[in-house]
């Protein structure tokens, strides 16, 4: 089990983009859960009219798949941890495939991600998994690829270097 | 209907819509409160935000009008990062195999294509 605390040691985001609130289940290098509360008081419910109807006041997909990349990201440097993208290595996107959205989530939802480890080669990683309500499946992940990269490279060098790494 | 919440506030503008697809540019405000977050000390525009900048896009463009419901991010290939300020282009195509209708977004900033988006949708209830 990893609390909020040993989240924020692993990973650099802060708020309002840290989108996991703890980890359980976790098996170094193959798999993990992590656990999010979807709440209405995160900044993208902010300033809203007062009319909108339940659907749309759905949480973004977009940070679905965010919230699933950061545990994600957990199992990845769980064995080598380094929150400080300033001077360590940031994890990047290399691509996404497959990801369906089966249910709208609202505030008051606790997400539960199961990520796994498809495989891991030379500082690419590729996961797959899903996210369940209870029983309900929310999202499944075909495959999403990240890179582990140098925080120095993304800082200074030219932005090929970057995308060299990625592709 | 689709969700009005959003992680972009950042302004998104209509440039161009033709029948079989549409431009939209972003401005990548610097200011954006997510940036607080990600990262503190090294903003850089989450590779989701740029999905949502094709959806909203793809929302904002869509032929025939009605209700689009987001089923699926079928691919994405993350070509470059994106920082705040950058301004980016949405170049939308739109292709239909019934019942769904899939955008194929290609962004670019001013140093070329940062990503090439594949979304799925279905008509959604009104």
């Amino acid at each position: 089990m990893l609390s909020t605390a040993e989240i924020r040691a692993l990973l650099p985001h802060r708020f309002p983009m840290l989108l996991i609130d703890a980890v359980t289940d976790l098996v170094p290098g193959r798999s993990l859960t992590a656990v999010t509360a979807i709440s209405a008081n995160e900044p993208w419910y902010a300033g809203l009219p007062d009319d909108l109807t339940g659907p749309q006041l759905a949480y973004p997909e977009a940070l679905l798949v965010e919230s699933w990349c950061q545990a994600a990201g957990v199992l990845a440097t769980v064995d080598a941890p380094n929150p400080d993208v300033l001077t360590g290595r940031v994890m990047l996107f290399g691509g996404i495939s497959d990801v369906v959205f089966h249910r709208a989530v609202l505030p008051g939802d606790v997400l539960h991600h199961r990520v796994r480890l498809q495989r891991s080669v030379g500082g690419t990683l590729v996961f797959d998994g899903r996210s369940v309500l209870g029983d309900a499946v929310v999202m499944t992940v075909g495959r999403i690829t990240m890179a582990l990269r140098p925080a120095g490279e993304l800082r200074s060098g030219p932005r090929h270097a970057v995308a060299g790494a990625i592709r | 209907m689709p969700t009005v919440c959003s992680p972009v506030t950042s302004a998104l503008t209509v440039e161009e819509v033709t029948g079989a697809g549409a431009v939209t540019t972003v401005a990548v405000a610097p200011d954006d409160p997510l940036f607080a977050g990600h990262f503190p000390g090294f903003p850089i525009f989450p590779g989701v935000c740029l999905v949502e900048c094709a959806h909203r896009s793809a929302l904002a463009t869509a032929p025939g009008g009605g209700h689009l419901e987001l089923e699926a991010i079928e691919s994405v290939r993350f070509l470059e990062p994106t920082f705040p300020g950058d301004r980016l282009t949405v170049d939308l195509r739109w292709s239909s195999t019934y019942p769904a209708l899939t955008c194929r977004a290609e962004i670019s900033s001013a140093g070329g294509v940062v990503a090439k988006i594949r979304l799925r949708y279905s008509a959604g209830e009104e």
